[in-house]
């Protein structure tokens, strides 16, 4: 060591001796606090979990003002969960449910306005009345799928009630990520509560033979139009003197772009003759193609399960959607739901069809909730006539819950679905201003305290009703995701300006290898256990059936 | 004489603690425990989700399927015969070539704009840089909202500076969409390549000006015997990290044109998105990124070694 290596030495040491005698750091201190802060950090996940959990299960119970017609509902469905009827299937699940007091029920709802009736109302009220908390996980609409099965094939328990759509329902059943009720219903129930579906959503959860689950979310498209713009004597005379017939809401798809039309030539640019969602991904493109090819005789798959769509019924779809959007307001291929909501409510388009909020949001009502603000207030209220969408109305979607098979506690989560989806809370729960929960229920329909909720509400629920008695259901089975997909870039392709007949056959194509990848024969079977469904096709309507629903 | 001082300061300190198995080994192995941590954190979060998308990728992992059984290649022959899967390689390459170019053009006069101090410079630096702290999934939906029709205001100001009616489908009609994602991704990244290439200019020395000054070059000359050669590492690095991001494109495609019309705004994120996330085919998207990542590493090579090319010896 020379003499320059000996006096760093010295110095090294001296510096950690002196370290070491003031009590500063060692490696053994530094060891011992890092095992410390990795203990705090491994802690802080849960406890945080924890505090979370427990902020958002004491959210208070949100009642709407005793003397309205939502706050004679909640008090109404708070009566019958706490004194019956004794055979009502609210009481019977109540009384059920408080064995299960303190258990926590983990729920999955779509992120947004519809998780906050579980936050707000219906979770704190099954709270208060049987001990159990509920902890609502909010998720994107394809998440709701896609997570369902992760959490099954992780085997994590994760979910007890899954809210889901009714296409689902096979593939999920099949790979045994939901269970079915048969039993607890027989248990539980009370059967008139399974009467009182609408005929269209009775059977939508019912999938071999088995129920797996309760409808809850009446998603029917519906005509709103402009009742003061159809009865304007001078619109009245002029469609009149042009088309020698009298201006009322089109029965056919041609009559509504002829109608559409002609107020665009009369009006435009004040106001339009209609509006559509057209922008790609907005699943407006696949409901409407649906229900207009369907009512025009088309067929989705033929009997060897090769697609349907390159077809007279195709191609004169396409032809009456590309008239409808020429008439329409500009930038129609544009919007999503929510722009032409904001069309329609600020008055610029004369017709929309869409999902049942639109007639909540025409009358003002939903916007008496701070959550729905970010709509435009209705300037339209009072002059919003409804009518049945032409041919055939898409029941767009809607929701089943259901029930995770992997639930740890399967009676528990059972009841509340019940209890939730019975005829009072329900209907509560369709209510609820800032709720996308629209009515199902036979006894929805009827509801005087429903029909007292807005001037017109009598006669939406009416319209609800008849749309439900003529209405389609999308396809139930697995691949629905990439059969919607084909059709959503079908139709934006042809709005573009590409050849119809040309984008039906890439659409078909691609349909084709969705269904080879599924299995052709494991696609027909579950094709052929749509088609028994009521509404699966324009011939099997729950009119055609003799089923409809007279109120 | 230091070294007895020293010692006998420890002695009255007293002998250390005798220190147990568990910690003599702990004290043994110090380094490594110090860098388990990481290690192991790496492990789980990249090595593993790496290896079992590479095993995802030959199997069938499809939420519409059930089972996980081995497929060998057919998952990448999927993306490679699909036609969307071309066409959104070819438009992500496309889209991306001509965002980085825009911007770097406009990055870099920009810099050479704010590389001499004025009244105010600082206050519009921080303006132009705002856009860079501004989620892409805002840009995009901002973007939608100025372009949108029938609510957004640019029709409407081009009809007013042109004196004729404008009814462009900026997200709707070819090419303008193109262009309405190209000005979208312009807007926010620009002044990403303001900021490096401005530092690689406040870099160069002055003195190399001053000279050049003296020996009657002009700034044409100057800039390009001086400015371009020096600032060239820089251009190539900022150029070679904004590809990298630019190739990744998704956020202001999803809330701008939805991937449409049809599928003409598809990139391969996008692409890869829908196939994974909207059709639940798992393992088809997991394939798909594999190849995706063999197309960006052949860029990224390309670039690094160009990159390191231009560095000092």
């Amino acid at each position: 060591m020379n003499h320059h290596e000996k006096r760093d030495f010295q110095a090294g040491l001296e510096a950690e001796v002196d370290a070491f005698m003031r009590g500063e750091t060692t490696r053994r201190t530094f060891i011992t606090r890092f095992g410390q802060m990795t203990g705090m950090l491994a802690a802080s996940g849960p406890i945080l979990a924890m505090m979370t959990d427990w902020a958002l299960a004491q959210q208070k119970l949100e009642l709407a003002d005793a003397a309205s017609p939502l706050g004679q509902a909640q008090a109404a469905a708070m009566k019958a969960s706490m004194e019956g009827p004794a055979d009502g299937s609210a009481f019977r699940a109540v009384e059920a449910a408080k064995a299960h007091s303190g258990v926590t029920l983990n729920m999955t709802y779509e992120a947004g306005l519809q998780a906050l009736d579980p936050r707000n109302f219906s979770g704190p009220m099954w709270e208060q009345l049987t001990g159990m908390k509920s902890n609502v996980v909010e998720l994107s609409n394809p998440d709701q799928y896609s997570k369902a099965v992760a959490e099954h094939i992780a085997g994590s328990g994760a979910y007890d009630v899954l809210d889901i759509s009714p296409a689902w329902t096979p593939s999920l059943a099949d790979g045994g990520v939901i269970a079915p009720l048969d039993d607890y219903i027989a248990k539980y129930m009370n059967p008139a509560d399974l009467e009182d579906y609408h005929p269209l959503y009775k059977a939508l959860p019912t999938y071999k033979g088995k129920i797996w689950g309760f409808f809850d979310d009446g998603d029917m498209f519906a005509l709103y139009y402009r009742k003061d713009i159809f009865e304007d004597p001078k619109m009245v005379e002029a469609y009149q003197a042009k088309f020698n017939a009298k201006l009322a809401p089109p029965k056919t798809w041609e009559e509504y772009a002829q109608i559409a039309q002609f107020i665009t030539d009369q009006m435009a640019p004040n106001v339009y003759g209609a509006g559509h969602f057209r922008k790609a991904g907005s699943p407006g493109n696949q409901f409407d193609f649906l229900q207009q090819y369907r009512a025009n005789g088309g067929k989705l798959f033929g009997d060897d399960m090769k697609a349907g769509l390159v077809s007279d019924a195709g191609v004169k779809t396409l032809q009456n959607m590309i008239a409808a959007n020429a008439a329409s307001i500009p930038g129609n291929n544009e919007l999503d739901a929510v722009s032409l909501w904001a069309a329609f409510l600020t008055g610029k388009v004369a017709m929309i069809y869409s999902w049942p909020p639109s007639g909540r949001m025409a009358a003002n009502y939903s916007q008496s909730a701070t959550a729905i603000n970010f709509i435009p207030q209705s300037q339209i209220a009072g002059k919003v006539g409804y009518a049945v969408v032409p041919g055939n109305p898409e029941h767009a979607t809607g929701y089943n819950k259901a029930l995770s098979a992997d639930s740890a506690n399967p009676e528990a989560a059972y009841l509340f679905m019940q209890w939730a989806c019975s005829p009072p809370v329900s209907l509560a729960r369709c209510m609820l201003p800032y709720a996308l929960r629209d009515p199902y229920r036979i006894s929805h329909f009827k509801s005087e305290l429903y029909g007292a909720l807005f001037p017109s509400a009598k006669e939406y629920l009416s319209n609800l009703n008849n749309s439900a008695n003529v209405g389609l259901l999308d396809p139930i089975m697995p691949g629905a995701q990439d059969y919607f997909l084909s059709i959503d870039r079908m139709c934006t392709a042809v709005w573009a300006g590409a050849d119809p007949k040309a984008s039906l056959e890439t659409a078909a194509a691609e349909w084709n290898e969705t269904t080879d990848r599924l299995g052709v024969d494991s696609q027909k079977a579950f094709y052929t256990e749509f088609l028994k469904l009521p509404g699966a096709t324009a011939d099997n309507t729950v009119e055609k059936l003799g089923m409809s629903v007279t109120l | 004489m230091q070294h007895t001082a020293t010692i006998s300061r420890l002695k009255a300190a007293g002998a250390p603690p005798r220190l147990s198995g568990f910690a003599q080994w702990a004290d043994r192995h110090f380094k490594w425990l110090l860098v388990a941590p990481a290690v192991l954190l790496i492990l789980a979060l990249s090595v593993y989700p790496l290896l079992f998308s590479l095993v995802v990728s030959f199997i069938n992992y499809d939420f519409q399927v059930p089972g996980h059984a081995f497929v060998g290649l057919k998952n990448f022959e999927r993306v490679v015969f699909d036609p969307v899967a071309r066409w959104s390689l070819l438009l992500t390459a496309w889209l991306s070539g001509i965002s980085v170019a825009i911007e770097f053009v406009l990055g870099l006069l920009v810099a050479l704009t704010m590389v001499r101090s004025f009244p105010g410079r600082g206050v519009i630096m921080s303006i132009l840089i705002v856009p860079l702290f501004i989620s892409p999934v805002i840009v995009g939906q901002a973007w939608t909202l100025l372009l949108q029709r029938p609510f957004g205001p640019t029709n409407y100001i081009l009809t007013q500076l042109l004196g004729q009616e404008v009814t462009i489908g900026w997200m709707t009609e070819s090419p303008w969409l193109y262009v309405s994602l190209i000005i979208a991704d312009v807007w926010q990244w620009t002044p990403f390549m303001f900021v490096i290439l401005l530092a690689g200019l406040t870099a160069i020395p002055p003195n190399l000006y001053e000279a050049a000054e003296l020996d009657g070059v002009n700034a044409w000359q100057a800039f390009w015997a001086i400015t371009l050669p020096h600032l060239a590492p820089m251009m190539l690095l900022a150029l070679t990290f904004r590809l990298l991001d630019a190739i990744r494109m998704f956020d202001t495609i999803f809330i701008m044109t939805g991937g449409g019309p049809g599928t003409r705004t598809y990139t391969a994120s996008y692409y890869l998105y829908t196939v994974g996330f909207t059709q639940f085919h798992l393992s088809q998207a997991t394939a798909g990124s594999w190849l995706f990542l063999i197309f960006t590493a052949l860029v990224v090579m390309l670039l690094v070694r160009r990159l390191l090319k231009t560095e000092p010896v």
